[in-house]
Order: structure tokens, then sequence, then C-alpha cells
């Protein structure tokens, strides 16, 4: 019986490497291309930072303006108030008595209600 | 008082007692927030000096300012009462469209460009107040001023 020999001429070459196609840039296009993509992004986002930073600016301004106002207002209540309260006490008392050793003006902790609803 | 005002269930308990006589009444300023907010630069643009006097007066009586330097408050809030009711008199219009946008844009000052433009315009050719922001680069457009808003939602 023949043994089973090898065609005439040898076998065809055995194809060992990957056959996929090289899709897309050439690696160092693609390194270029996102590493310019990403400094656009940071420009970007510094411009970004910039005008944020120039209307916390601006609003930190419109405050300063009006805190002196706002300030004058509300002093003028707790003056009031103040004044009240040691009207109160010289009519109820007869004297004026501080419970602080100082001439400094505290902001009360008690608000004293009045008996009857005054608004 | 402490913070904010007596509030009760029931009822309303105020002190009403006004201040003593010798003490000369001034009308307060009664406008909210986002009026102020839109005339601030406005006012900061007229009243710096009684401003700057005001909170000079507060520093350099520490403990008294509060009783101490109410004619300088006085004068601040005549001076902040003024310019409002002069916008209210010339601008009155740009005013309320400026300020409501203002409102309805959680009082973001970047929403409300266009408007601010026309306030800005009406109020420096009848008030000669101008809007600056103090500190601002030299070398750059206000911010106030500039035609693309980065963050406003809709609009320059």
């Amino acid at each position: 019986m023949p043994q089973d020999l090898p065609p005439s001429g040898g076998y065809g070459p055995v194809q060992y490497k990957r056959n996929l196609p090289a899709r897309g840039f050439r690696p160092a296009v693609m390194l270029f291309g996102v590493a310019g993509i990403v400094t656009y992004g940071f420009w970007t986002l510094g411009k970004g930072i910039r005008e944020h930073n120039e209307l916390a600016r601006e609003k930190l301004w419109s405050r300063i303006h009006l805190i002196p106002l706002l300030t004058a207002e509300e002093d003028r209540d707790l003056a009031r108030r103040h004044y009240a309260d040691l009207a109160r006490e010289r009519k109820l008392l007869g004297s004026e008595t501080s419970a602080y050793n100082s001439d400094r003006y505290v902001r009360p902790t008690f608000a004293i209600a009045p008996n009857s609803v005054t608004k | 008082m402490a913070g904010r005002q007596a509030k009760f269930n029931q009822h309303v308990l105020v002190d009403t007692t006004p201040l003593p006589a010798d003490i000369p009444p001034v009308t307060e300023i009664g406008a909210s927030s986002a009026p102020l907010l839109s005339a601030s630069f406005f006012i900061g643009a007229r009243c710096r000096a009684y401003n700057d006097d005001f909170m000079q007066c507060k520093t350099e009586k520490p403990g008294r300012a509060e009783l101490d330097c109410l004619q300088e408050g006085r004068r601040v809030t005549r001076c902040a009462k003024s310019v409002v009711e002069d916008i209210n008199k010339h601008c009155l219009e740009e005013f309320r469209l400026h300020w409501t946008c203002l409102d309805k844009n959680n009082q973001q000052l970047w929403q409300c460009r266009p408007a601010e433009w026309k306030l800005n315009k009406c109020v420096f050719d009848n008030l000669k107040l101008e809007k600056t922001i103090p500190g601002a680069p030299p070398n750059e457009t206000p911010v106030h001023l500039r035609k693309h808003q980065k963050y406003a939602h809709r609009g320059p």
C-alpha cells in the first residue's frame, strides 16, 4: 500500500500571521491628535475659570456696595429696641442697671414680649 | 434681638416703640433684594464716600458702633434712597425689566445682560453713574460688557 506523501512541489505556505486591516491613523498622528484635543479642552476650561472668577468678583462687589446700607438699617432697629428696653426699665424699676461691667452694646439674648398684641 | 424677629405661632409680638425723638427719623430703603442687587453698583458709585465713612465709624468704635454710628448710618440710607429714587424717576422701565429678570433667574447677574446693558445706558445718560468693578484685570473687557456670556443659559 503506497504511503501518503506530500504533494509534488511541497505544501503551500501556512498563514500564521493575523490578517487584520490596519484601521485608523498612524499611532503618532493619534497621539498628537489626542494631545491637541486635550490642550483645547484645558484652554477652554481655563477661559471658563477666568470668567467665573470675574463673575465672583462682580457679585462680591455688588454685596460690598450694599453692606453699609443693610448694616445701617439693622443698627437703627437694634438701637430702637435698646432704647425702648432702657426706657421700659426706667419706668418699671426707676433706674438703669446694666448686667455687664462695660458700656459696650450687647445684643440681647431674650426679647421682652409685650402684654398685648402690638401689631 | 438675636438674629431674627420674635415671632410666635398665634400672634406677631414685636416691640414697635419708635426711636427716641432726639434721633432724627429716616425713611428706610424699602426695596427687596433683587432691586437692590440691580442698583448696587450705582449705589456704590454715588455713595462710596458715605459707605466708607460708616464702615470706618463701625471699625473705630467696636462695641458701641450700633449706638454711636447712627448719624453716618442715616447718611448712608439717605444716599442709597436718593439713588433708587432717581433710577425710579428716570429709568423705571429698564430698572423693572432688569430686576424682574434677576428675580426669575436666581439673581444670577450673567443671565440678564441685555436688560442690564439697557439699564446701564439709561442710568449713565440720565444720572451719570457708571458701573465699574474694582480690581478687575485692566487688559480685559469687564465681565458685564462681554458680548458672549459663557454661563448664560440663553442669549448672550
